[in-house]
């Protein structure tokens, strides 16, 4: 067994372990840099396949995708630590039912498949060509959905954060009573003139 | 042979490290007696006093941290600081790892640092510390992307990501001449990824003390020696990348390198202590209004230079 072989398995063996990690582990932000960990090892593999600038771009991908992925879950999330232990798993039987149908299916192609082995003829440009190979003409749609997708991020970010263009976001909002009709528990006192009734115990 | 190279480069890079981040301290230190007026003693043995402190004080223990992340993050965080480090060519023929994509992988330690330094605040479950993180890493994603819209403007005119390319086409002139918008954007990468004077998010001082709050005795120690490991590596790259690197007259390749990878880091150091610190959203508007743009600005002006 040669070196590259023992770093391939090793690697592999970090892949597979870290990415079981992600479903068992009880905190988002663990299961992010688990997934990082995970991509990390594949970028690894595919160093060694010497695709050198995919894996290196996974590299850098992944790092800053996992940091974002981290910060944006538990800045949308009740929990803002991510230390507080959380359930990460929900449809357990379908996804797993799902997952071994999967894994079976790809195994099985990888297994059973016959794979051509053909040396890359002289003057082809295998990134121009599996770029074609691809998409072809769905270029332009590929680009309007991702287009699509940041509009729709943006969106999110825009309607769920506090501050907006118009003020705060809770502006006028009134917390539920104590009791049924009652003052809340912490709502300061409102000084604004017009459109607020409050219901004023002490006078 | 092979072999040989192979230990030669690995005991360079592990002892230009080391030298290198004492080097850091050390000159941190006489800038400091020099900004404040005070000198405390001699400032070529106050970074072996503050290691020898530091390593004999007692861990502090938060309740219920991340054990593996809390110990893990200091270390990997100066094993990429000695990749960076490996990246940086010393002479035409002696470059430790010369990677196709060694700009790329430079880019790549920079976003693996900022998970790092994020651990660094999360994993001791405290207040400070997290509050820290979260605004060490919502910042660090706003300047990665200048670093890698400058990165790409130097790797332009070499038509190469490889970083000993990039230092052969400034034989003639500097990248620091030919983009002169590169460096100085560059500087403020460097500020952020080793968490330094302004742009020191995690260990903020309005935050009493951020992530460094919790932190005491041996992981401290890690956490600085990774801190001025990371500002030496960066500033080896920034001198390869903007300042010609090896190259320069009379003197042979590895002095020159030394010579402007140290001027680098006093430059830094300067800046460190004397740029004021600025609140995160004012920086945040500042990063993402004013430095990126310029970054755009610099990288269009190399692709214009690349066409001519």
């Amino acid at each position: 067994m040669s070196a590259v072989d023992i770093t391939f398995y090793i690697n592999a063996a970090i892949a597979i372990y870290a990415g079981w990690r992600v479903f068992v582990t009880d905190s988002m932000v663990r299961a992010s840099f688990f997934l990082l960990i995970s991509f990390l090892a594949v970028g690894v593999i595919m160093l060694l396949l010497a695709a050198v600038y995919l894996g290196v771009a996974l590299f850098f991908m992944m790092a800053v995708e996992m940091m974002v992925m981290a910060l944006f879950m538990v800045m949308f999330m009740m929990n803002p630590a991510g230390l507080n232990p959380m359930k990460m798993v929900h449809q357990e039987k379908v996804a797993i039912a799902a997952g071994v149908v999967a894994f079976a299916a790809l195994s099985a192609v990888a297994v059973f498949g016959e794979f051509p082995s053909r040396t890359i003829p002289e003057g082809w440009q295998p990134v121009v060509s599996l770029g074609h190979e691809l998409l072809g003409d769905s270029m332009l749609v590929f680009e309007s959905a991702g287009v699509t997708l940041l509009a729709t991020m943006i969106a999110v970010v825009m309607l769920t954060s506090h501050r907006g263009r118009y003020g705060d976001a809770n502006h006028g909002s009134r917390p539920p009573g104590l009791e049924p009709g009652g003052d809340p528990a912490d709502k300061p006192e409102e000084t604004e003139e017009g459109g607020h009734h409050h219901h004023h115990h002490h006078h | 042979m092979t072999s040989t190279l192979l230990i030669a480069s690995a005991c360079t890079v592990l002892l230009a490290l080391l030298v290198g981040a004492y080097c850091v301290a050390a000159i941190d230190g006489a800038i400091t007696a020099r900004v404040t007026g005070q000198t405390p003693g001699n400032p070529l043995l106050i970074p072996l006093q503050n290691a020898a402190r530091l390593w004999h004080a007692p861990h502090n223990e938060t309740e219920t941290p991340d054990r593996p992340a809390l110990r893990l993050a200091p270390v990997l965080y100066l094993v990429l600081a000695a990749m960076g480090l490996a990246l940086v060519p010393w002479s035409r023929d002696f470059v430790p790892v010369d990677l196709t994509t060694g700009i790329v992988f430079w880019g790549a330690i920079e976003p693996l640092a900022t998970v790092l330094v994020f651990l660094k605040g999360w994993a001791p479950n405290a207040h400070f510390p997290l509050l820290g993180a979260y605004r060490y890493v919502s910042l660090g994603l706003s300047y990665i992307l200048v670093s890698m819209f400058v990165l790409i403007g130097v790797a332009l005119p070499a038509e190469s990501l490889q970083i000993s390319a990039v230092v052969d086409t400034q034989a003639e002139l500097w990248n620091v001449v030919r983009q002169p918008l590169g460096l100085p954007l560059f500087l403020v990468v460097g500020l952020g990824v080793s968490f330094w004077g302004p742009l020191n998010f995690i260990d903020a001082d309005d935050l009493h003390g951020g992530a460094a709050s919790e932190e005491a005795g041996r992981v401290q120690l890690l956490w600085s020696t990774g801190r001025a490991a990371m500002l030496l590596a960066f500033s080896a790259i920034a001198a390869s990348a903007f300042l010609g690197g090896w190259h320069g007259p009379w003197l042979p390749g590895p002095v020159w390198l030394i010579l402007k990878t140290l001027a680098v880091v006093v430059l830094l150091v300067i800046l460190g202590h004397t740029l004021p610190r600025v609140s995160p959203e004012r920086f945040l508007t500042i990063a993402w209004v004013i430095l990126l743009p310029l970054s755009f600005l610099s990288l269009a002006g190399a692709g214009v230079e690349a066409l001519l």
